[in-house]
């Protein structure tokens, strides 16, 4: 205990130099639990799971994958044609649309990209809805139940309100846009997801969408839309596990109905990987370097502060070690200074960027593949200690050993 | 803007040594003297300066590739609505109208049209090692008329030739793993989706490669249960067209059911006359809706992950840099703590307050250049390596494989950023060793 206070007075002794080396281990604590807490989610979902494992059906080699709609049913009972066949727990489908509030313009804050499905699965099959808080998850429920009976009812993303500067109970037009042109569909806004996956994504009624083909069609003449024969882009299934899985992607890869064109089945995480791929570079650029300079300048920092601080105070030292000290306890109490610095100013950096980013930002946006935002994990309250900490251990240690190394003789003669 | 502020540091950096009358002679041996802490203080710096410009690099990188694809002259047309190549579909006959258009100049009394389909497809990647993805996104470029296309796109072969009429070649004898009278699809790459497909290859394949670096002309790969056989590779470094796949359109649309045209790009007189035609196929021509851009600000429009990664990298800049300045600042106040005597005897000799916080600045600045000037250098290293990346504007954006590069503006923001930090971390200790009294510091 008394080591522990003669630690904390020496830190306090230059409180300048304390204060300017915990400020400067907070700021580069905070970039790398940034780029921890980005790298942890794509770690998350690029992760295989063994249960409950999400199943992506999609076109085998066109992207954007498209599937006649009729391929649905089937693939929704996972091409299961015998009784020992294995059948998903759930599934959902997916048919995308892509509208602009503006009728002869397409900008960023006017496009607004949406899925058109069963209202009854968006709690149930859509990813991360199972991350929902109590509160959050009534909500949707609630917004899910508006949809249901609102055949033009349309869930937002949160950037879709704010771009659009509409409100919950509003109504929007969407005017198709590529592909989608000449279907525009009209909403009534029911809901709007909670931050954070969904920002970019709005979901509204498959019966709606399969109305909207129907009326152009009726409007053209019996010329049915182009998209209207493949308008389903990918079927999402849920398993029980990794083994139910391999049976069900064989089920239906192996099955006869899928050929024109042909599906392929993978996990969602399997999936996401390939998504990502293409930032890979970036990734292990973020991962590798980015995290290593800021360690690096991190331990540059604490080293320069702690062996000033053994160089101004070795004849304290050497007054130490006349009165009994070990070199070890020396050492212990450089190093004690330089950890305590190090872990007290990491925690207190995660702890604020953990509460600035979470709930005064709202998530940090970034857009990156299919994420707009980005949210700091609990467990950065573990990683500040562990990064300030272990880069104020390896800074001091070289000074910690020249001030264990003092002689006694030669400080004294010095003065002498 | 870069430029004017370099010449405000240089006017500075000037000043200061004017003003200063404190020997620069003794800045250095201070620096000397406390070498290790000038050289821990100059290596955070180094580490700061590295990241920035290897940062820098790969936004620039993106930059260029983004605003050196098109040619000033073409316009691209996609379907109505349409805001990128893969959710375009254009007819037939709204190409034919379109192509007789006066304003398209000809070639050999042709129009200088390309007609295309650009598609994105998956690919099994062969060989994945494990816990990398079973497959990935190629981007494929079906074309009526490569030579045209060729012509339209100013892209040349780097090695090999263009892909056939048929678009096929028939083996004459057992090869490839497949029987004689096989055909395989001719395929002309870009150099930088063949450096990718090139890495597919096992240790065995390798050892017998024509080029190791990546799939060269008599290579094969594995597409949509197809094999393809690379027929040329295109000189396309530094656009778009480097991560793409050139291949005869009719066969494409047979293999990915893709029987539409995505894209017509023509080439007009010059850039006047390319912005002369979109303005008239949007607002005078009636025959046929359609989307048409210039091509040089459709691939210029991609930038808006750019924007997003700089914007990223201005914050990472900021908050690094704000270490960076407590460092030196710690290092700059241990410097005047421990050369309070020596200050207190400036002082007595005549030395003025201001001279002695130059003196304070000029030490600081040298430390954060000397860090500064090695993480150019090491930064430097970084020119010229490639890396994958996306770039989108408001559609689906394109896979591209880049190369970082590092200019003379780069430096120059490396350079300015590490004197801002310079002057920022020492201007406090300085001004506190401005304020010491001479006969207090002696005592």
């Amino acid at each position: 205990m008394k080591f522990l206070l003669l630690i904390l007075r020496n830190i306090r002794r230059n409180l300048l130099r304390s204060v300017l080396t915990a400020l400067g281990t907070m700021v580069l604590v905070l970039v790398v639990t940034l780029v921890w807490s980005i790298l942890m989610l794509l770690d998350l979902i690029t992760a295989e799971k063994s249960e409950n494992v999400k199943v992506l059906v999609t076109e085998k080699w066109s992207i954007p994958s498209r599937l006649p709609m009729s391929y649905a049913n089937t693939l929704a009972q996972g091409a299961a044609i015998d009784p020992d066949d294995v059948r998903p727990l759930d599934w959902m489908t997916w048919q995308f649309y892509g509208g602009s509030t503006e009728k002869d313009k397409i900008t960023r804050e006017s496009l607004i990209f949406a899925i058109a499905t069963d209202p009854s699965k968006v709690l149930t099959m859509l990813d991360g809805m199972e991350g929902l808080t109590p509160e959050e998850e009534q909500l949707v429920q609630l917004y899910v139940e508006r949809m249901k009976t609102n055949l033009q009812g349309i869930i937002l993303g949160a950037n879709h309100l704010r771009n659009t500067n509409k409100r919950i109970g509003e109504r929007i037009k969407l005017y198709g846009m590529g592909n989608f042109k000449g279907l525009d569909l009209e909403f009534e806004i029911v809901g709007v997801f909670p931050p954070g996956r969904y920002d970019t994504l709005a979901a509204f009624h498959s019966e709606y969408f399969a109305r909207a083909f129907d009326a152009y069609e009726r409007d053209h003449g019996g010329r049915k839309h182009p998209l209207a024969e493949r308008s389903l882009n990918l079927v999402w299934l849920k398993v029980a596990d990794t083994a139910a899985f391999n049976r069900v992607a064989a089920q239906i890869e192996n099955s006869p109905y899928y050929t024109n064109p042909a599906v392929k089945c993978e996990t969602a995480s399997s999936g996401y990987a390939a998504f990502m791929d293409a930032f890979r570079d970036l990734v292990f650029f973020m991962r590798w370097y980015l995290t290593t300079a800021c360690i690096v300048s991190l331990a540059m920092i604490i080293a320069n502060a702690i062996s000033i601080s053994v160089r101004e105070r070795r004849m304290e030292f050497a007054v130490l070690k006349v009165l009994g000290f070990e070199p070890a306890h020396i050492m212990l109490l450089v190093l004690g200074e330089a950890l305590m610095i190090g872990a007290g100013a990491g925690l207190a950096s995660a702890a604020l960027t953990y509460t600035l980013i979470n709930h005064v930002m709202g998530g940090l946006p970034l857009q990156l593949g299919f994420f707009s935002r980005f949210f700091i994990p609990v467990e950065s309250l573990f990683w500040g200690p562990y990064i300030g900490g272990g880069a104020a251990l390896a800074g001091s240690i070289l000074p910690a050993w020249s001030a264990c190394r003092v002689k006694v003789v030669d400080v004294f003669s010095k003065v002498a | 803007m870069i430029e004017t502020l370099l010449t405000l540091a240089a006017v500075l950096i000037a000043v200061l040594l004017a003003v200063g009358k404190v020997p620069l002679g003794y800045t250095l041996r201070s620096l000397t003297v406390r070498w290790r802490t000038t050289l821990l203080t100059a290596l955070a710096f180094t580490a700061m300066v590295t990241l920035l410009i290897a940062m820098l690099a790969f936004v620039n990188g993106m930059k260029i590739m983004t605003e050196g694809t098109g040619v000033p002259g073409n316009v691209m047309i996609l379907a109505d609505g349409a805001t990128d190549e893969a959710f375009s579909n254009l007819s037939v006959a709204d190409l034919t109208e379109i192509e007789s258009e006066p304003a398209i100049v000809t070639w050999q009394g042709r129009p200088m049209v390309s007609r295309e389909t650009y598609l994105v497809v998956n690919q099994m990647i062969p060989n994945s090692s494990p816990g990398r993805p079973q497959r990935r996104f190629l981007q494929l470029r079906g074309l009526d008329d490569p030579l045209m296309a060729a012509r339209v796109h100013e892209i040349s072969l780097q090695s090999g030739t263009w892909f056939s009429d048929a678009g096929v070649r028939e083996l004459k004898e057992d090869a490839y793993g497949e029987v004689k009278g096989a055909t395989l699809i001719e395929a002309v790459l870009g150099e930088g989706v063949a450096r990718e497909l090139g890495r597919d290859r096992t240790p065995e394949q390798l050892a017998h490669a024509r080029n190791r670096q990546r799939l060269d002309v008599g290579d094969t790969f594995k597409l949509g249960n197809r094999l393809w056989l690379v027929v040329g590779v295109m000189r396309s470094s530094g656009s778009t067209f480097n991560s793409e796949i050139w291949a005869k359109r009719a066969l494409i649309a047979a293999i990915f059911g893709k029987d539409t045209y995505t894209t017509l790009v023509v080439r007009t007189a010059d850039e006047q006359s390319a912005a002369a035609f979109c303005q008239f196929l949007k607002e005078k021509y009636t025959k046929a809706p359609v989307s048409p851009q210039v091509e040089k600000n459709y691939y210029a429009s991609l930038q808006e992950t750019n924007k997003q990664f700089l914007v990223a990298i201005i914050f990472i800049t900021i908050v690094m840099s704000v270490g960076g300045v407590f460092g030196i600042m710690n290092t700059m106040f241990a410097a005047v703590n421990q050369r309070i005597k020596d200050i207190g005897v400036l002082r007595l000799i005549g030395y003025a307050p201001e001279h002695v916080l130059v003196a304070i600045l000029l030490e600081s600045l040298l430390i954060a250049m000397l860090g500064g000037i090695f993480g150019c250098a090491l930064g430097s290293l970084c020119h010229g390596m490639s890396a994958t990346s996306v770039v989108a504007g408001v559609g689906m954006g394109k896979s591209v494989a880049l190369q970082l590069t590092v200019d003379s503006t780069i430096y120059a923001v490396a350079i300015l950023l590490t004197l801002v930090l310079g002057i920022l971390g020492g201007l406090l200790p300085g001004l506190s060793a401005m304020r010491l009294k001479p006969l207090e510091a002696l005592r």
